[in-house]
């Protein structure tokens, strides 16, 4: 097998899932594929990732593909320059298959944000894959690429990989460059993989991170792939199961599903521990403060002069920025912008986002005095299974809810990954594993032994 | 915490650069204060002794402060629609051209 077979074979399975109606992806050719196989011609099969396709999420700049974050606003823009961590990929091997679809400049729950439609889950065409990475997640779902990359604000690697039965990764924020990766909320931000194994995901980790000099948060951390860690099991390992996780709002489907998780990690020499994050009630509270505010600071670049649409309503210079903002915005981020320029407005801030800013330390200090007790902490990823396309689209408060168990970890900076733990309604469940930062191959080896588990 | 009405919602609206149509306002108000009121539950946390949270690993690496080249796929007269002088240049403004 040759790249070029690859690229064809690649080729082949994105046209089919797109002619499915499965709508994951936003961007690919055949000769833009063709073109990646060709470069590989000049290398060394042993790259770790030679001839792997790849799916990138589309607020993740490709200079050969558009970047258009699933906007309007954007629709047709081509960057000039390569993020860190395509840049990373394509020097090790990769086919760069794709570009994938995603809630609008990632922000939602659902991938129904979308300018360009909602994609939808492989397992059940009437429901959403999860979000904001739905596109990616599918996409590994869909047996349409082995890896791709998505990335994480609030959950959206864990989420969409955990509703689509694949495995996904929220890496310590630092190991991985930014740089490229459409900024929402800069201090929470990160890229990490997903694939449909746990072996893949720390080639991936390995590949993509070591420090960048554009990404000043990229720390000089990089991780080594131990192929040891995915026979290691988890004999001795303490495992945490925080108390305000498993209670009130967890359905019951998902609960059990992680019950035989825990039963089976128990039977493999793992112990568990009860343990208390008594700020965690707060984090998405403090979680939707922060982001508004970085997204409303982020996205005021979207004017109509540098970038992408421009309206043709212009008569002021400040008719052309507001008319361009509405007519390329989405109502989703419209409201995010709103909420976030609220909070940040005078009078306003020390109440919110400095108490944010506040509580997020607390939050951070709970998984600290958890971890000296624990290895690693077990959660669900998500309340229910994915629910249908349409259900929570008026109710955007509802759809925040919904990343209760996952924004934690993006306010502490600390690393998690969902690894598919079960079947409930005929849906895929997910099971979050966090650690403290940058213990991903705490995450791998834990993750590794729960996929030989369920499998 | 404060209630947020019409007027604030405006308000904001025009901070932001946004429009909100007329016909969107009641919902989109109703919408925004179930939205405050859920993040105003961070008032009843006690905070003393917290500073607030910095991200990022503590040892952040700064470049080196000096000029490089710019990591671009293609030099910016290609791919701007104006570029000269070293600067870009933007379609000029109908209210520029009244003055």
């Amino acid at each position: 097998v040759t790249p070029h077979d690859i690229a064809r074979d690649t080729g082949a399975r994105l046209q089919e899932a797109d002619a499915r109606g499965l709508n994951a992806t936003l961007a690919w050719s055949q000769p833009q594929l063709d073109t990646e196989a060709a470069r590989l011609d000049e290398m060394q099969a042993t790259a770790p990732l030679f001839g792997m396709p790849v799916a990138i999420k589309d607020n993740i700049v490709t200079t050969d593909l558009p970047t258009t974050c699933a906007s309007r606003i954007l629709e047709g823009y081509r960057s000039p320059f390569e993020a860190t961590a395509v840049e990373r990929l394509r020097a090790a091997g990769a086919i760069i298959a794709c570009k994938t679809n995603l809630d609008e400049f990632a922000m939602g729950s659902s991938t129904e944000n979308s300018a360009f439609g909602p994609t939808c889950n492989p397992s059940a065409a009437d429901r959403i894959p999860g979000g904001s990475s739905g596109g990616s997640a599918a996409a590994v779902a869909a047996g349409m690429v082995p890896v791709s990359l998505g990335s994480d604000t609030g959950g959206s690697i864990r989420q969409p990989s955990s509703h689509c039965g694949v495995v996904g990764l929220k890496p310590t924020y630092g190991r991985v460059s930014r740089y490229g990766l459409v900024a929402f909320g800069s201090s929470l931000d990160q890229i990490g993989p997903i694939a449909y194994d746990v072996r893949d995901i720390g080639t991936m980790l390995e590949v993509l991170s070591s420090p960048d000099e554009r990404d000043s948060t990229c720390g000089l951390r990089p991780f080594v792939n131990d192929p040891g860690l995915y026979t290691q099991g988890v004999r001795g390992m303490r495992i945490g199961l925080p108390r305000e996780y498993f209670g009130e709002g967890l359905s019951a489907g998902v609960r059990s599903a992680l019950d035989r998780l825990i039963a089976g990690l128990k039977d493999a020499g793992a112990t568990t521990v009860e343990v208390s994050l008594p700020n965690v009630g707060y984090a998405v509270a403090a979680y939707y403060i922060i982001c508004t505010a970085e997204a409303s600071s982020n996205l005021a670049r979207y004017d109509g002069v540098k970038y992408g649409h421009r309206t043709g309503e212009d008569s002021t210079l400040d008719d052309l920025y507001t008319a361009t903002r509405e007519e390329g915005f989405g109502a989703e981020v419209k409201r995010r912008i709103m909420i976030g320029t609220y909070v940040l407005s005078s009078g306003y801030y020390d109440a919110y986002y400095l108490k944010a800013a506040r509580v997020r330390t607390l939050i951070t200090n709970d998984f600290n005095k958890a971890f000296a007790s624990c290895d690693v902490i077990l959660s669900p990823v998500t309340p229910t299974p994915a629910f249908r396309i349409g259900e929570k689209t008026s109710d955007p408060l509802q759809m925040y809810l919904t990343d209760i168990y996952t924004v934690s970890a993006n306010l502490a900076g600390i690393p998690g990954i969902s690894v598919p733990c079960g079947i409930t309604e005929k849906l895929p469940v997910g099971a979050q594993f966090m650690a403290p930062q940058w213990q991903e191959a705490l995450l791998l080896r834990t993750g590794s032994s729960a996929q030989q588990l369920i499998r | 915490m404060t209630a947020i009405g019409r007027n604030e919602v405006l308000h904001v609206a025009r901070l932001a650069a946004l429009e909100v149509p007329e016909a969107e306002l009641p919902q989109l108000v109703e919408q925004l204060q179930r939205i405050v009121a859920m993040v105003d539950q961070l008032a009843e946390v006690e905070v003393a002794g917290a500073p607030p949270f910095q991200a990022g690993p503590d040892a952040a690496q700064l470049r080196q402060d000096a000029l490089a080249p710019e990591p671009l796929a293609a030099p910016p007269a290609s791919f701007a629609p104006g570029f000269a002088d070293g600067f870009f240049a933007v379609p000029r403004h109908a209210a520029m051209e009244e003055e």
